[in-house]
């Protein structure tokens, strides 16, 4: 079971940089730098809700990897209590 | 006694309801309601949105006589509900004044480039390729503004707004104005985007809620305020109907000077009065925007406020600033929203986004209406809603309607909005959860939910990839996707992991 623990850790990792990333092309649209809202071709009428959509996009991503990796810690944790002990 | 004397009578809380409600709104959506949607049956469309708010009024009458406490909407649906409703309500309402403010911060720029285009037009030109950095900057001064507390003067405002109307009406008696179609006709299509209009153009209305807003403050609540709700709603839906026959007679459809460039009622105002109505119209805009923009902060302030005293978020947001007395926390972080929205500059979007906020919180209003009656029957009723219940019931079925037909019509701005609108609502319910639920509870069910969260997205974007991801970005898109599944369905089965 502890191989699946960190694979969930890894997976984590992953998907909270996904969640990141998400954020800054949400950010990188919102000003428009580097003119990415032409390199998407995104309707400035839906900007918003492109807009929108990455956020909740990368609010879930990170908070589940966070919730992923989490798991793992407790567990080093765990076993640093058990081996104090 | 004194604080009984400090206490206002019927005519300021008519004028507090009249200052709620007359603002920016009548300059920015009136343009896209006649362009874009009824054209002239805009006109009738305004006097509908009129009844629709009269009718919801006479709940708002009813709740603020029985229960006057600071509040308003957020208060009733607590006494009604408690819980995740008035949870979702105080959202709503922040939610609402986040994307009226957002428009006001629009309407400023959009009608600073106005006035300057009549005496400067190189300066308009200025203005308007630094759209952004204006709204940024506005924001960004009234929210030191907000946070010193400076009070606004509501009621020169609307002094000056009925005055600067009155006056635009009686020049316009000079010129024989008669404009077509003022009435949908018999057409599917046309009713529907009459509806439309309706919706998109309800949120000129809804501003006078700071008259329920204020019923404490006001002497006799239980006659006065719901006296006042009536007469601010019959002088608003005349002022508004008429400002619009005579914009919509000065500027046909299809004529030489209609256009989309210019908002309708400064093109009107230039067409009545000459450049003296263009600059006086002009100024009122940004007068109206600014104060808005500001009052928009107050509000919703208070609505954090409020959700952090009673637990639903962090002690933090209610934190006072210690030499201003104001929730400075609450300010800067709704101010950051009003600018992320504002920035887009999209006027047809945050009309039809803070409309439907406002229609969801007067959905809940009725509904609490009918829970009240029938949970505290006894409770001490100043003024009781007429035909109950078809009132409140005619109430949440014009607004459900109200939210639907924009829609229907497939009208691209009404369904980013409602879909914003739902997305935000499902922020709000798992914030509640976070916040109510996992406080006694481990994290299990949280994880669950989060990785069917994902589960879902990932699915969704495999599945989009293909018809909306650019040739580059589509292997990206499949392995977002993916890892989002993986993510999903690992922490989905948590507590099989749990209980190895």
């Amino acid at each position: 079971m502890e191989l699946r623990r960190i694979i969930s850790a890894l997976t984590g990792v992953a998907q909270s940089t996904i969640g990141v990333l998400s954020a800054v092309l949400a950010v990188l649209l919102f000003f428009n730098i580097l003119e990415v809202q032409n390199v998407f071709d995104v309707p400035a009428e839906l900007l918003p809700l492109y807009l929108l959509c990455l956020v909740l996009f990368s609010m879930f991503s990170v908070l589940s990897g966070l919730l992923l990796v989490r798991e793992l810690r407790q567990r080093i944790t765990e076993r640093r209590k058990l081996a104090v002990e | 006694m004194s604080d009984e004397k400090k206490k206002y009578g019927l005519i300021s809380a008519i004028i507090m309801g009249l200052g709620g409600a007359i603002g920016f709104e009548i300059f920015a959506l009136l343009n896209y309601a006649y362009f874009g949607l009824a054209g002239p049956s805009m006109i009738s469309a305004l006097a509908f949105c009129g009844i629709i708010n009269l009718i919801t009024m006479l709940s708002y009458s009813e709740l603020s006589a029985a229960i006057p406490e600071v509040g308003g909407e957020y208060t009733y649906t607590k006494v009604a509900f408690g819980g995740v409703i008035c949870f979702m309500a105080g959202c709503l309402r922040w939610l609402a004044s986040v994307f009226g403010g957002a428009l006001a911060a629009v309407v400023f720029v959009e009608q600073l480039g106005v006035l300057f285009s009549v005496f400067a037009p190189s300066i308009q030109d200025l203005v308007l390729a630094n759209v952004s950095i204006l709204i940024v900057g506005l924001v960004v001064v009234l929210i030191i503004l907000a946070i010193r507390g400076v009070e606004e003067a509501s009621t020169l405002i609307v002094a000056a707004f009925l005055a600067i109307f009155i006056i635009f009406l009686a020049v316009s008696t000079g010129y024989t104005l008669t404009p077509q179609n003022i009435v949908p006709e018999a057409s599917g299509s046309s009713i529907m985007y009459f509806f439309a209009t309706a919706a998109y153009l309800f949120p000129m209305f809804v501003g006078m809620r700071a008259l329920v807003a204020g019923a404490p403050q006001i002497k006799n609540p239980g006659k006065n305020v719901p006296r006042a709700l009536m007469v601010t709603t019959v002088v608003l839906t005349v002022v508004y109907f008429a400002v619009a026959y005579v914009a919509v007679g000065a500027v046909p459809l299809g004529g030489e000077i209609a256009g989309e460039e210019l908002p309708l009622l400064n093109i009107a105002a230039n067409e009545v009065m000459g450049p003296v109505g263009a600059i006086l119209f002009a100024l009122a805009g940004i007068i109206a925007s600014v104060s808005s923009v500001g009052t928009a902060m107050t509000v919703q302030s208070s609505i954090l406020g409020g959700m952090s005293r009673d637990g639903y978020l962090p002690a933090a947001v209610q934190r006072v600033h210690k030499r201003f007395g104001t929730r400075y926390i609450a300010i800067i972080a709704s101010s950051l929203f009003v600018v992320f929205f504002g920035v887009s500059g999209a006027v047809a979007f945050l009309g039809y986004a803070a409309s439907f906020g406002s229609l969801l919180v007067f959905a809940l209003v009725n509904l609490s209406l009918i829970q009240l009656r029938r949970k505290m029957p006894r409770l001490d009723r100043p003024f009781k809603a007429p035909l109950y219940p078809l009132t409140p019931l005619a109430g949440i079925v014009m607004s459900v309607l109200l939210l639907a037909f924009p829609v229907i019509l497939r009208d691209v701005n009404a369904e980013s909005a409602l879909l914003s609108s739902f997305g935000m609502v499902a922020v709000v319910l798992v914030t509640y959860y976070l916040r109510m639920v996992k406080r006694e509870i481990d994290f299990n069910r949280l994880q669950v939910a989060v990785g069917g969260i994902c589960f879902g997205a990932g699915v969704t974007l495999i599945l989009l990839a293909p018809v909306i991801a650019p040739p580059s970005m589509f292997l990206a898109m499949i392995i977002f996707g993916l890892v989002s599944i993986i993510a999903g369905i690992l922490n989905i089965l948590v507590p099989t992991r749990k209980i190895d």
